[in-house]
């Protein structure tokens, strides 16, 4: 057995270690766990994520593989926040019971999908209804989703982050002049951009510092204002209403900026995006013994929820998936009464975990890897990280930043504010995420990747910590030009 | 035997798509996992690939596809003595080498003849031949010898000239020189030129020079308009100008409606920095915008630009396109 320690911070880790050996221990004694299971397990006590996640106190997750192996791997996942005492025991029989080989049919408690992909899972489903329904959520829960952020407000508004990002692109302009290759439109964009306050304050800012040296950029800016929700569009207009003459609002995929903006390709000079890479659809890979897999979930109600939700709600527990359904589509309106369906959307994502199983790559021939990037340049990137590493692929920012890249005028920068692991090492320091943010889902980026897709596409990637604000735990990934 | 060449002669600007393949093994020859034989090999099967793929394309003049080179730069920086090279300085091989000049460069053949052989041995198309200019060179191998970058250039000029006379000799009539830095040093232009002349002088071949703005990774490395070339650029002793149009839209166009008749023009009609694939009537209709400006008898069609960037199947078509395109507009001038 192979006890993984990475992040354990709080002073109780040495003993809720020891409980968990233990009792690892004394279940293999009584005969609950057999010895060739004991082998090969692999105990994971911490996980670095939002405190509301997806995860069960205790879980397993086993690998298949159409080509039995003796050794796949069987691990157990422990989130030492949620154990309480006494409790431990029971949750780790409980789970064992689930990793049998073969498998049980599954958790206990109402399944809502089958295995698949994190990125197609209908946790996402979830997530999109949150940003196209968010004045809704908004209401009945009565907080902004500004309010659930760490700190209450995002880090994206901070002026001094701000007042830097117009200067170089100030600087930038001014070395482009200095050069005869300035541009007649100077083209900005914000992707994802809430409510408008950070573009309101970059346009602010911009404004001042043309006007403090005289340099008459202003009127030639054309700022785009990007997000995939009209709704999120309108609410952000009134903070750029001194600027409505140069603003344009666009809606746009952010996985594919360049589907909707294909006529501004190498013409913007400055794109930012804040907390929108974190959020979008992503998977996850592990490789253990040398073996690279793919992790697979599945989504469920655990009985006891399930049970609850139905009484409250008055919805038989066997239509829960169907009716989750029907809310993911419609939106909560679809259960006749609004509030009724405010209340289940939110028992139900409150309430909804997810089961893992590890899946060989060997038998998902099919699988691609976003980006352009080729199985081979994995491989690549994989020849330098440490052999048993489980990490995001980060599906969506790798889709976002590869077709976000050639938008940029040849001596543009892209900046985006998130929560990044910046290389495969730092996974040994833990594993991050996902979690929930309020309605929404919130994931660790793979900077590593990026980095790799952007050394493909022309672009050295750095990434910056947030210095701007004590304890913040985003960096600033920028790019620069590589020769 | 060549085969004659139709009006609006058809012909690329220098490298073809690189295939996946290929970059992994190149990749595995700098980590030490292949011999320099295996991947001369390789290359030699690669060129021949992309030779037949030109020819089946239809296109009139061909390339090697310069499928031996990691970039435009390092190529030729390793061929040239006096050249120091950090072979530890390159991740893919695609990144430009740390290489640099410490002392006068000495003259010795660099070894580009064989490639023209190799090209000229498995086509009976006219063939071209590319060479990257002396101001490109000047600007990516660090000068730490000469005065100043432009006697830096002018130096490399005469060391590359006698390989060029002796590609001429092996029988090559039609040598490109790349010049894409050009475009990003506008300043420069004038020993720019002057260093292309001195490249050039005696060689007894048809001369383009191809000037674009950069092709890095697929991109642009830089944005502007022509306008800065006119009139330095007539000074340049070629025979030929090799430009972007398609890209950039064809606007440019018009400020080579007075072009000297000993220049031809070189008009690109094919976006290599994106993978959508023009239609045949999309080049006829950018070739006529030309035809407006300039004579047919003075034009030559190819793409912005070289097709490393492009899979393979893109730039087949690309070039497909581009011919089926020439051909309309060939039609129409008959009648």
């Amino acid at each position: 057995m192979i006890v993984q320690l990475n992040h354990l911070q709080k002073k109780s880790a040495a003993s809720t270690t020891k409980e968990v050996v233990d009792t690892f221990y004394s279940l293999l004694e009584e005969g609950h766990i057999e010895q060739e299971q004991f082998a090969r397990l692999r105990v994971q006590l911490d996980w670095i994520q939002y405190r509301q996640n997806f995860r069960e106190c205790v879980m397993a997750t086993r690998a298949t593989s159409d080509v039995p192996q003796q050794f796949s791997p069987l691990e157990v996942h422990i989130d030492t926040r949620q154990v309480t005492p006494g409790s431990l025991r029971e949750a780790i029989l409980r789970t064992m019971g689930n990793a049998a080989d073969p498998p049980l049919p599954g958790p206990e408690g109402v399944l809502l999908e089958n295995f698949r992909s994190f990125r197609e899972s209908i946790a996402w489903g979830f997530n999109r209804l949150y940003w196209h329904r968010l004045a809704d959520w908004e209401q009945f829960t009565g907080r902004g989703y500004e309010q659930a952020l760490p700190g209450g407000k995002s880090d994206a508004n901070h002026p001094a982050a701000v007042a830097d990002c117009v200067a170089d692109f100030w600087t930038l302009l001014r070395d482009l002049e200095n050069r005869k290759q300035l541009p007649e439109e100077l083209f900005v964009m914000e992707i994802g951009v809430g409510m408008g306050t950070r573009s309101g304050l970059w346009l602010d800012r911009f404004h001042a510092l043309d006007r403090e040296r005289g340099s008459s950029y202003y009127p030639r800016l054309k700022f785009l204002l990007g997000d995939y929700s009209l709704a999120t569009l309108e609410r952000s207009r009134p903070a750029v209403k001194e600027h409505l003459d140069l603003c344009s609002f666009v809606v746009l995929d952010a996985l594919n900026p360049l589907k909707n903006l294909a006529f501004l390709r190498h013409k913007i000079l400055h794109i930012h995006l804040t907390n929108v890479y974190d959020n979008l659809p992503d998977e996850e890979f592990a490789r253990r013994d040398g073996r690279l897999y793919a992790v697979q979930v599945r989504a469920y109600i655990p009985m006891a929820d399930a049970q609850r939700i139905s009484r409250h709600l008055e919805i038989p527990e066997a239509e829960i998936p169907g009716t989750v359904n029907r809310l993911v589509e419609g939106g909560p309106d679809y259960l006749s009464d609004r509030r009724r369906g405010l209340a289940f959307w939110q028992e139900v994502w409150k309430a909804m975990r997810l089961e893992e199983r590890l899946v060989n790559l060997d038998d998902l021939p099919g699988i691609s890897i976003p980006g352009d990037l080729r199985a081979s340049q994995l491989e690549d990137v994989l020849a330098q990280a440490p052999s048993d590493v489980r990490f995001h692929l980060s599906s969506g920012a790798l889709e976002s930043f590869h077709n976000t890249l050639p938008l940029l005028h040849p001596r543009g920068f892209l900046q985006v504010q998130d929560i990044f692991v910046t290389n495969f090492n730092e996974y040994r320091l833990g594993f991050h995420g996902p979690g929930k943010l309020d309605g929404s889902i919130v994931n660790w980026v793979n900077g590593a990747l990026l980095r790799e897709v952007g050394e493909r596409a022309g672009y050295d990637v750095h990434f910056a910590p947030f210095h701007y604000r004590k304890g913040s735990k985003t960096s600033i990934l920028y790019t620069t030009q590589r020769e | 035997m060549l085969m004659p060449l139709p009006i609006l002669p058809t012909t690329v600007v220098g490298s073809y798509s690189i295939p996946g393949w290929l970059e992994r093994l190149k990749t595995e020859f700098y980590a030490r996992r292949i011999s320099r034989r295996d991947l001369d090999e390789i290359h030699d099967t690669a060129v021949k690939a992309a030779i037949k793929d030109q020819e089946v394309a239809g296109i009139d003049i061909i390339t090697d596809g310069e499928l031996r080179r990691d970039n435009m730069i390092d190529y030729f920086a390793e061929r040239l003595p006096g050249v120091q090279i950090d072979h530890a300085s390159k991740k893919f091989h695609y990144d430009f080498y740390d290489s640099k000049v410490l002392g006068k460069l000495p003259t010795a053949p660099l070894g580009l003849v064989d490639d023209f052989k190799f090209l000229r041995a498995f086509t009976e198309r006219e063939a071209k031949f590319c060479v990257t200019g002396p101001h490109s060179l000047s600007k990516r191998i660090r000068n730490e010898h000469y005065p100043s970058e432009e006697e830096f250039a002018m130096d490399l000029a005469r060391v590359m000239n006698p390989e060029l006379k002796a590609i001429a000799k092996a029988g090559a009539r039609f040598i490109q020189i790349d010049e894409p830095c050009y475009s990003g040093f506008p300043d420069d232009l004038a020993w720019g030129v002057r260093a292309l002349n001195a490249l050039v002088e005696g060689v007894e071949a048809k001369i383009a020079v191809h000037i674009c703005y950069g092709n890095r990774y697929g991109k642009p490395s830089w944005e502007g308009s022509y306008q800065y070339l006119l009139p330095r650029i007539l000074d340049a002793k070629v025979h030929q100008l090799t430009l972007e149009f398609a890209r950039r839209g064809g606007e440019d166009l018009q400020l080579f409606r007075e072009l000297p008749a000993r220049f031809e023009l070189g008009i690109g009609v094919i976006d290599v920095k994106t993978q959508a694939v023009e239609t045949p009537d999309l080049v006829a209709e950018r070739i006529r915008k030309a035809l407006a400006v300039i004579p047919a008898e003075r034009i030559f069609v190819l793409p912005d630009c070289g097709c490393l960037h492009l899979p393979r199947d893109v730039a087949f078509a690309k070039l497909s396109a581009m011919v089926e395109g020439t051909r309309l507009v060939r039609k129409e001038l008959k009648h």
